[in-house]
């Protein structure tokens, strides 16, 4: 074949290949695109800012039905309602209580309803050191015994702040009361489903799992 | 010029020609190109007051056209004497994500595909091998025992190694501590992507998509306006809040309060009790330099 032949063979076979793959790409024809499932729209319970709980302070705030604090609609003020134990020292609720199930502190040591509840008059609080709380002031309630968390809570390191971290722009900076978050009778943050992962852009097959997990 | 030259030529150009018309294909696929008017927008540092008013009422414009909401997009400036530090406290992360979505729902990130500034990982007690941390964990219900669960944002480092290298300055980090990204000078080279650490940069690869019920309305330039396709977000600690006084959204949303934020010059602070006061700090890769402004604590 003359060198002149060569030249014109090579360049059939580079402008058909070339032409080929780009005409390959310009139709979509090589790429494999795979179609992605549709990520569904977060559930709008994840993006509630508000507080589990409600405190006592805050029904008066808003003006709510306060009647369940209205302890003297069913004790007699001159009785205070008895302890009832069972033979392994637990506290037996009241079956008119049955909505307060009791779980404070570690194997329940602190499930008696007047180490916290004053017996002579139910609508105060009493910690050990004597003191009368309103339901309104429950935080130094709880500070009586969790000391360290009452400091934290003070400096703004503990529980929830909703607003401004500038204390310039507003005189109350909303901060949330124990009871906002933990229910006083059985404390414990309770456990919640989480909202939903991660959808990476390439989907990560289960063997191959990236060293970071990340996409 | 005789027949066989004719055709050689004439194969070649057209080869030529559909190469090139093969190689501008991206273009085809592209759905948001920008108005002469943004095309032409001055560098967000030289811009004057006046050139920022135009622009902010063009943004505006431009969302209320396609998400038939009119929005507030305001300049904020850093304000005087604060520099923010956010504190996360991993004794108290129970791993919900709410922090994730809230996030999601504050700054206008796409949903489909996916951008979510925070990603939460869970990491077995007892080890801090982040490499090796669960990012795709879904329970029933979280906490877990045996795991403690560490969100991960862009740390807002004061030595941000996504600064050093991009190459047109549209990231740069702001008196208050806040590296902020210009995105109408983003050329989408995603060289900071490559540089964080933190695998804390988002690139938008499509138009981002924003249902309509979901935009929130109250925006900044440089922060939660919504972006378009071909260019790098990422967490700039809610500027449109912490600039106004107010919390990130993520540490509004979270339920066990393990997100503490604010002025790291300010003596009476949350954060500059904790960091007084706690004991056991953490800085991700703290090893690298980028003396990050993300502290994690533990409680006891």
């Amino acid at each position: 074949m003359t060198a002149h032949a060569k030249t014109g063979v090579t360049l059939a076979v580079v402008c058909v290949s070339f032409s080929a793959l780009a005409l390959a790409f310009l139709t979509d024809s090589v790429q494999t695109r795979q179609a992605r499932p549709a990520i569904p729209l977060v559930d709008t319970n994840f993006l509630d800012r508000s507080t589990t709980r409600r405190s006592y302070a805050d029904l008066v705030r808003a003006g709510d039905d306060l009647s369940d604090f209205d302890c003297y609609a069913c004790h007699d003020k001159k009785a205070p309602p008895p302890l009832r134990l069972d033979t392994d020292g637990n506290i037996i609720v009241a079956k008119e209580h049955a909505d307060i199930v009791m779980g404070h502190g570690r194997h329940g040591r602190n499930n008696n309803c007047f180490n916290c509840h004053n017996e002579t008059n139910l609508v105060l609080l009493q910690p050990r050191d004597g003191r009368e709380l309103k339901f309104e002031d429950s935080t130094k309630l709880c500070g009586s015994c969790h000391g360290p968390t009452l400091r934290d809570w003070d400096a703004g390191a503990h529980g929830r702040t909703s607003g401004y971290w500038d204390e310039t722009r507003v005189k109350d900076r909303q901060r949330k009361d124990c009871v906002n978050c933990h229910n006083p009778h059985s404390p414990r943050f309770p456990s919640r489903q989480p909202a939903p992962g991660p959808h990476p852009l390439k989907e990560l097959t289960a063997t191959a799992a990236p060293p970071g997990g990340h996409a | 010029m005789g027949r066989r030259s004719f055709l050689r030529t004439s194969a070649v150009v057209t080869t030529g020609l559909v190469a090139l018309a093969a190689s501008l294909k991206p273009l085809l696929e592209m759905n948001d190109f920008p108005t002469m008017e943004r095309f032409l927008q001055k560098y967000y540092k030289e811009m004057t007051p006046q050139d920022m008013a135009k622009v902010l009422q063009r943004i505006e414009d431009e969302v209320e056209k396609q998400y038939g909401l009119r929005p507030h997009v305001r300049d904020l400036k850093p304000l005087e004497g604060v520099e923010f530090v956010y504190c996360l406290n991993l004794t108290r992360c129970i791993g919900c994500r709410k922090c994730v979505h809230a996030c999601v729902a504050e700054n206008n990130e796409s949903r489909d595909p996916e951008i979510q500034y925070i990603r939460v990982l869970r990491l077995p007690d007892g080890s801090l091998d982040i490499d090796k941390a669960d990012h795709f964990y879904a329970p029933e219900s979280v906490p877990e025992k045996g795991y403690f669960y560490m969100p991960v944002q862009c740390q807002q480092c004061k030595n941000p190694p996504c600064v050093k290298v991009c190459p047109v300055h549209a990231t740069w980090q702001e008196a208050d501590g806040i590296t902020v990204v210009d995105y109408d000078w983003c050329i989408g080279c995603r060289y900071c992507e490559a540089a964080c650490p933190y695998w804390a940069r988002r690139f938008n690869f499509t138009k981002p998509s924003i249902p309509k019920e979901r935009l929130n309305p109250d925006m900044a330039y440089l922060g939660n306006r919504p972006r378009r396709q071909g260019v790098m977000e990422k967490c700039h600690f809610c500027i449109q809040r912490t600039r106004a006084g107010r919390y990130p959204a993520c540490l509004e949303v979270c339920p066990a309060g393990a997100r503490k934020f604010g002025n790291i010059l300010d003596p009476n602070s949350e954060v500059s009790y904790i960091l007084k006061n706690k004991r056991v700090f953490i800085q991700l890769k703290e090893e690298l330099g980028t003396a990050p402004r993300f502290f994690y604590y533990f409680d006891v």
